[in-house]
This record gives C-alpha cells, sequence and structure tokens, in this order.
C-alpha cells in the first residue's frame, strides 16, 4: 500500500522545482542539446497552436535546446508514459495532471524538484451557468443555484423552455479523470467511497449521492456518457445551461463561437458548487504538471525549459491564458499585461471563491483502480434499474476485492 | 526448408505466449518498483472468484455470437438476392453492398456513436420523425440497450464480409447441379436448403470461425463506442484484459485473463476445425 501522503510529498516536490545534481547534457549529432516533451496540448486542436508557438519562441531564445514535442491525448498519456517508463524510454518532460501525476510518481521514476515556483499552485472546476439559457428559461441570469435543490428546481424550468438542452454537463465516464472530476458532488453529499479517506462506497451518504445522479438521468437533466470535453462545443452553442468544468472552459468555448470576451461575460458566469446535504460547496484539484523523469539524461535543459514554460510571460500569456486558458503558476502576474489578462469575472470566481473549496481526493495508484469500479457503479445507478442498495453493495465489494 | 519458418513463428507467437503463462502465475504490477512474485495459481483463482469476469464472459459470448450469427443469415440473404444481378446493376448493387467493409472499424464505431446519442442523434431523430418513439433514447446509455446497439454496428460493419464470401462460395456451385434441380423442378426454398447450402458449408464453417475468432478479440469498436459501460454491460474479456493492464497495471491478472481467454478461443477453434473435417 502506498502512503498517500509520502506521494503527496514527492509529487508536490516533483511537480514544481528541481533538485541539484543535473547530469550532463547528452548532445544531439547537430550540437543542440533534444529534449523530449510528452503533452496532450500538441493532441487537441485547440491548444495545439499556441504550445507549438510557445516551444518555436523557447527554441529562438534557446537555440542549443531543441525540443521535440510527442503529442498523446489527455486520456492516455499516463498509460504511455507509465509503459515508456517500464521500457526504459521515457519523455525527458511531460504534462500530467490530478491522479496520473500521482500514479506516474508511484514509480519513483519522477525527478525530486523542489522550491522555484509558487507552491500554492490550484487547477479547479467551477459550477459555470449559461445566464442566456436561464434568462431565456425565465430564470434570474444572475442568481445561478447555490444548493442541489434550487440547481433540481432551476434544471426543470430549463428542461421544460428548452428540451434541447442539456441541462447538465457531468462526466459520467468510466475513468480515473471522472471519479476525480465527480468527487467534489460525492462530498458535497457527505459522502468519501474510498477507505483512504476512511469512508465506505456502501454507506447511506454514498447511496444519496447514486440516488441524486440517477434523478438526474431519469429528468434528462445529464446526458451520461459523454466525456467532459465533448460537452464544450455544445456549450458554445447555448445546448449546455450548467457545466461542471475548469478554467480553460472559457478559452474552448471562444475558440468554437469566436465570442469576444465581453460577450463571453455577458454571457456565461462560474460559481461555486451548488451544496448538498453535508451543506458544504466543494471543488477537485485538477491542475497540470510538468515533470521531469528520473532518467532524463538532459535535467538542467529540461527544467530550463519547464521554467520557460510555467513562468515566462510570453508562455503564460499564449499558452497558460490562450486558448484552453488555465490559471498560471504565478503568486503576482508578473507584467501588467498579465495581470490585465487576469482581472476578469472568470479569474476572480475562480481565485476568490471557487478555490477555497477544492477538496483533494486519495490520490494514488489505488485510486485509479478504484475509480473504475466507483464510476462503474456510477453509470449503472445513471442507466440501469438495480436497486441502489444492490449498486452501492456491488462497488463496496469491488473495492474489498482490490 | 520449414526451420526458418519455425524459427519466426516461435519468436512472434511462442514469446509473448510463454511469456504470458509465466506472468500469470506473478504477481506483477507495472507501476511497483518490487520485482515480480511468484504466486502459483492465486490470479486463476481470484478470476474464477472474479463476478467481472464472468460478466466479461457471457457479454463476450453475446456480442460474438450474436454479431456473427445475424451477420451470416443478413450476409447469406443479400448474397442469394443478388445472385442473380448482372451487368452495371450488379456491379454497382455489389459495390454499395461491400462499401461498409472498407470503412475503418474504428470510424465506424465513432460515426454510430454519433448516430445514437440522445441529444443530436440521427437515429432519434428518424425514430422521432417517424413517431416510433415520444422522447430520444439513449442507446449507448442503457444497460440493456448498450450491448445490442454495439452489435447492430458490429453487424453493419461485418456483413459484407459474409457477403463477399457467399457470393464467390455461390458462384462456384457446378451449373450442371443447379440445372438438374431446375429440370426436377426444385422450388426456391428447396434450392436453397437442398442445393445451396450443402455448397456453403465449408464456406459457412470457415468464415464464420474467422469472425468468431476476430469478434472475441473486438476491442475498437467497444472501446470506441462504450469503454465497455454502461457498469459493465459492454464489458467484453478484452475490455477487462485492458482495463487490469493498462488502467490498473495489474499485468499478473491481466495475463491470466489473457490465457482463459487464449484456451477459450484454442477450444473453439479446435472444436470447428473438426466439424470441418468431418465432412
Amino acid at each position: 500500500m502506498v502512503d498517500t501522503n509520502g506521494l503527496r510529498r514527492i509529487l508536490f516536490a516533483a511537480s514544481i522545482t528541481l533538485l541539484f545534481g543535473f547530469a550532463i547534457d547528452a548532445v544531439a549529432a547537430d550540437g543542440k542539446i533534444v529534449i523530449t516533451f510528452a503533452n496532450w496540448a500538441a493532441a487537441e486542436g485547440t491548444t495545439k497552436p499556441s504550445i507549438d508557438q510557445v516551444i518555436a519562441d523557447f527554441e529562438k531564445a534557446h537555440p542549443d535546446i531543441q525540443i521535440k514535442s510527442e503529442a498523446i491525448s489527455f486520456s492516455e498519456i499516463a498509460r504511455q508514459l507509465a509503459l515508456r517508463l517500464k521500457a526504459g524510454n521515457p519523455p525527458d518532460v511531460a504534462q500530467l495532471a490530478g491522479n496520473d501525476t500521482f500514479v506516474i510518481a508511484s514509480t519513483g521514476k519522477l525527478e525530486p524538484l523542489g522550491g522555484y515556483v509558487d507552491a500554492d499552485l490550484k487547477g479547479p472546476a467551477g459550477f459555470w451557468y449559461n445566464k442566456q439559457v436561464m434568462a431565456k428559461a425565465g430564470l434570474d441570469p444572475d442568481k445561478p443555484p447555490r444548493t442541489i435543490d434550487e440547481l433540481m428546481s432551476a434544471m426543470a424550468t430549463i428542461k421544460k423552455s428548452q428540451p434541447d438542452v442539456i441541462p447538465l454537463a457531468l462526466d459520467t465516464t468510466n475513468r480515473p479523470f471522472s471519479l476525480q472530476s465527480n468527487w467534489p458532488w460525492i462530498a458535497t453529499f457527505g459522502a468519501t467511497p474510498l477507505a483512504a479517506s476512511k469512508g465506505r462506497a456502501d454507506s447511506p451518504e454514498m447511496k444519496r449521492y447514486l440516488t441524486w445522479m440517477r434523478d438526474l438521468a431519469k429528468n434528462g437533466y445529464i446526458d451520461p456518457g459523454r466525456k467532459i470535453g465533448e460537452f464544450r462545443p455544445l456549450a458554445a452553442q447555448d445546448k449546455v445551461a450548467f457545466i461542471w468544468d475548469q478554467v480553460l472552459l472559457q478559452g474552448v468555448i471562444q475558440s468554437v463561437n469566436k465570442m469576444s470576451d465581453a460577450d463571453f461575460y455577458r454571457h456565461w458566469g462560474v460559481t461555486t458548487q451548488p451544496v448538498g446535504p453535508s451543506g458544504k460547496p466543494y471543488s477537485f484539484e485538477g491542475g497540470h504538471q510538468l515533470v521531469i523523469f528520473a532518467d532524463s539524461a538532459q535535467k538542467k535543459a529540461a527544467w530550463t525549459f519547464i521554467q520557460y514554460l510555467a513562468t515566462s510571460p510570453e508562455a503564460v500569456k499564449i499558452y497558460t491564458l490562450g486558448p484552453g486558458s488555465s490559471l498560471p503558476p504565478l503568486s503576482a502576474a508578473p507584467k501588467q499585461e498579465l495581470a490585465a489578462k487576469l482581472d476578469t469575472p472568470i479569474y476572480r470566481s475562480f481565485t476568490v471563491s471557487v478555490i477555497p473549496t477544492l477538496t483533494t481526493p486519495p490520490f494514488g495508484p489505488a485510486f485509479a483502480t478504484a475509480s473504475s469500479a466507483i464510476m462503474a457503479g456510477v453509470q449503472q445507478a445513471v442507466t440501469g434499474s438495480e436497486p441502489i442498495d444492490q449498486i452501492a453493495n456491488s462497488i463496496q465489494q469491488q473495492l474489498d476485492r482490490q | 526448408m520449414v526451420t526458418p519458418s519455425l524459427g519466426v513463428l516461435a519468436i512472434v507467437v511462442g514469446y509473448p505466449v510463454i511469456y504470458t503463462l509465466i506472468l500469470s502465475v506473478q504477481d506483477y504490477n507495472l507501476l511497483s518498483a518490487a520485482p515480480a512474485r511468484f504466486i502459483g495459481a492465486a490470479n486463476y483463482a481470484k478470476l474464477f472468484r472474479d463476478p467481472t469476469f464472468w460478466q466479461a464472459l457471457v457479454n463476450t459470448a453475446a456480442y460474438t455470437f450474436g454479431s456473427v450469427g445475424v451477420s451470416v443469415l443478413l450476409g447469406l440473404t443479400l448474397a442469394l438476392l443478388t445472385e442473380n444481378l448482372g451487368g452495371c446493376r450488379g456491379r454497382l448493387t455489389r459495390a454499395l453492398l461491400l462499401t461498409p467493409w472498407a470503412v475503418p472499424f474504428v470510424v465506424v464505431a465513432f460515426l454510430f456513436r454519433y448516430m445514437y446519442l440522445q441529444n443530436g442523434g440521427a437515429i432519434n431523430a428518424l425514430l422521432l420523425a417517424a413517431g416510433f418513439i415520444s422522447a430520444p433514447i439513449s442507446w449507448l446509455n442503457v444497460s440493456l440497450l448498450a450491448m445490442p446497439a454495439v452489435m447492430v454496428t458490429n453487424v453493419w460493419a461485418m456483413t459484407p464480409f459474409f457477403f463477399l464470401l457467399l457470393s464467390a462460395a455461390l458462384a462456384g456451385i457446378p451449373n450442371e447441379v443447379i440445372e438438374s434441380a431446375r429440370v426436377d423442378r426444385a422450388h426456391t426454398l428447396s434450392m436453397i436448403f437442398r442445393i445451396k447450402l450443402p455448397f456453403l458449408r465449408n464456406a459457412l464453417l470457415v468464415s464464420s470461425l474467422l469472425m468468431v475468432i476476430a469478434n472475441f478479440n473486438d476491442f475498437a469498436k467497444i472501446w470506441a463506442m462504450t469503454q465497455g459501460g454502461p457498469g459493465y454491460s459492454t464489458t467484453t474479456l478484452v475490455i477487462y484484459v485492458y482495463r487490469q493492464a493498462f488502467e490498473n497495471f495489474a499485468f499478473g491478472y491481466a495475463s491470466a485473463l489473457g490465457v482463459v481467454w487464449l484456451l477459450l478461443l484454442l477450444a473453439f477453434a479446435v472444436a470447428y476445425l473438426r466439424a470441418l473435417r468431418m465432412d
């Protein structure tokens, strides 16, 4: 059993700064140091142009370093990195997120990092509400639902007035990210389904959560089986009323419908999750990390690249705050221009309201294994007719066997 | 003469099989720094107590035999219907009927996935417009409907294979046999069941054996459409092995599943080959 706190410490250290003792840099035939960078940014249409631009700018600023970008989809990256680690062929640098970072860190093959960047890095999800859809349904667009009961009532009104709109976009696919994304909803019902968080999947709170999920599906309030990324283009077409997503949603929506910033803020708002029986709203930590692999022969150059990607004003402007944007890993914006970019209703909402509600699941390899059983149970609750008690017991039995 | 071929087979087939057998009796997790540990038959014992394994086995049988059975029937019907179509019309019809076979399976899976969508899917739109349903159905997200929906996709993609093979086999029936049956005034049904089908027996057996093996191993369509969900309703053995090996990184347990899977396929292939020899 992996000690989660220990793992968290490893991750914390790994995702932030580099220890001492760089290996001698490997040099390519043309004299350049080649760094392989496994990332999903280059695999996604929205972010590819900006990451390509940042890499080109970096290479121009560092003519002795060449970046070999390896595009791997978000869902595949941990799998491929684990296999490449075992085969002794990891990249130098990789982009990771959420539980995947803990899974890869558990191999002990990440370079320990620490101390260079602001440690308080966050990538939370917020409750986005479409003001246009709410107004059309006769709801007050400036008063998003604050409780689960208000949410249910608002969704009923929206469903009645606009049957072609998906009232709530939730990712219910079976993958570790989905459990990560659903964790705050489980938490607001007071449930903690994993033993690592001192809970059980067959608790009354978990059953209440599963019952609520079934109600959502029965009433047609969610569209099960879609990944969160598949809801984003629909959100851009006003086919989604509420969506549980990260900061990057703004960039994706604007890249699809070419909406101006001002229009976007008139159209969309973001706030904390509507609270459930626990009386508390939660959010999940979905921040992206950059890691260096311990076997890399180019650690010094790899660090230079990571530093540039994470903190250079150019990279923050083009990539981090660009299409598919997220919160930059900086405690204070270094330039006036960036400070202005960060002074928006969306970033303010995330910083002031959402980030304080963050809850971190017990990440690690056990979380990945458990996610399969829990999300299969959630899917059974959402799409089947088996009694909820039976589903919850079945999840717990599967967790006990692991 | 055969030594080089045997050498290549030993490397490309023998080594993975033997290594899988070795892994199946070990506790081996890809993420663990600890070396693999011999645990005897523990993985197999776990497997037989694992309800998801049994559900995957039942799903695999339903998916494989259901899809192959319906595709054989459709392929045979289409081959018989188009048998006497000649000229430009015949060539065009055959080309159209073969088109699904030319579409990559992953593309087929995504096409159907989008057609099945509850919101904006073509199938729901058609059924709603025709008045067959009053509200859109979430085809791939209802436990009872997901497997049949995936099977329909599979049948659409696979039927041309049977159509092609059986059309060729039909064309190979000697004219004398057909002519003498006509002289004996055999009607259409007796011509099909007493004359043509016996001639098609070997083609049917070989083609369905190939497709049973292919469907038993079918990963792309199911993964692209449902990833084995909702719940475990479309989880077949290959999906379960994939999840164990590449999501939980439990290579030991996944290998034990793989060995059982291999034995099942071998048993089926032997039974089929015996049936062929009995001819």
